[in-house]
């Protein structure tokens, strides 16, 4: 691929992002590109060297915060005409509750997320709380000198340790797998908001 | 490495690549090559923190008839590079603390 090729691909790839990010953004490759055939490099050389669009736009995307795409997003559309704000004041009534249900929707998706991590360490606490539960009555019946009980008591509650141990780190795993999740989402939405039009 | 770390390396490392004089993209990753590998979007990121924190400033000038851009540290990015200074000396302490084989003597 030569320098120019690259470029229209990045520019393409980079489309719905704020223009002027753009702009500053092909001169820096181009520059660096060239920078790098002065050294010696030849074009297909400098280019590849840059590494591939896509990682690029990724990176990119990853970077801007949220609210500026989303203001980028709706200034680059052109603007309204007269009945088309008639429509929307007009269609109010109907596009209104729409938006209120998508946010609640993602809101909700988001809290029953939180309560199944909420539950896990639920469960988990309330195993820790059996451990000491059982080596309290343990002690109570060994004061009693019921020496049965008090082993039974004791073997539950080491019982209940073993699973509790195992299950902190099911309740470890999940959390970071939803926080992970939750980022990745982030990102996700962004390359929504932005469109993956040309991109390739 | 920690993002939050490595990122607040970066921004000195690039701090310095700046220091004695003007640099520009190409050159500052080449400079730093030996140390570090940079990515051209990393640079990119970290360039523009900079410039928008006030420790760089940036012109474009003139070079065999294209424009290339200079990146210039200011006097804020100098004080950063010798606060980072000073700040290390604490991190090498404790990087001692940490690698000593016996905590209690």
């Amino acid at each position: 691929m030569n320098k120019q090729e690259f470029l229209l691909d990045l520019r393409n790839a980079l489309s719905g992002l704020p223009q002027d990010d753009i702009e500053e953004r092909i001169a820096f490759y181009g520059e660096i590109i060239d920078d790098c055939m002065e050294e010696g490099a030849s074009e297909e050389e400098a280019v590849a060297g840059i590494g591939s669009v896509n990682d690029i736009r990724r990176q990119i995307v990853a970077d801007i915060p949220f609210p500026k795409l989303v203001k980028e997003k709706v200034r680059t559309k052109r603007r309204l005409r007269a009945w088309e704000i008639v429509l929307m004041v007009l269609g109010f009534p109907v596009w209104f509750p729409l938006i209120i249900a998508a946010c609640a929707i993602v809101l909700s998706l988001y809290i029953v997320i939180l309560a199944l991590i909420i539950s896990l360490w639920s469960i988990e606490i309330s195993l820790w709380a059996g451990i000491l539960g059982g080596i309290a009555i343990a002690t109570v019946y060994l004061v009693q000198s019921a020496a049965m009980p008090a082993l039974m008591a004791l073997g539950a509650a080491l019982f209940i340790a073993g699973f509790s141990g195992f299950m902190f780190f099911g309740c470890v795993a999940a959390s970071k797998g939803i926080l992970k999740l939750t980022k990745k989402a982030g990102v996700g939405i962004k390359s929504m908001v932005i469109g993956r039009k040309n991109a390739k | 490495m920690d993002v939050q770390l490595k990122r607040g390396l970066l921004d000195v490392c690039v701090l310095a690549a700046i220091k004695s004089e003007d640099s520009y993209g190409y050159k500052i990753i080449k400079d730093m090559k030996p140390y570090i590998e940079l990515s051209e979007s990393t640079l990119y990121t970290i360039l523009k923190r900079l410039e928008n924190a006030g420790m760089l400033t940036v012109r474009s000038a003139e070079h065999d008839g294209r424009l290339r851009k200079y990146y210039h540290i200011t006097k804020k990015g100098a004080r950063r590079l010798e606060e980072f200074k000073d700040e290390w000396k604490e991190v090498v302490s404790i990087y001692q603390f940490v690698m000593k084989e016996n905590h209690h003597e």
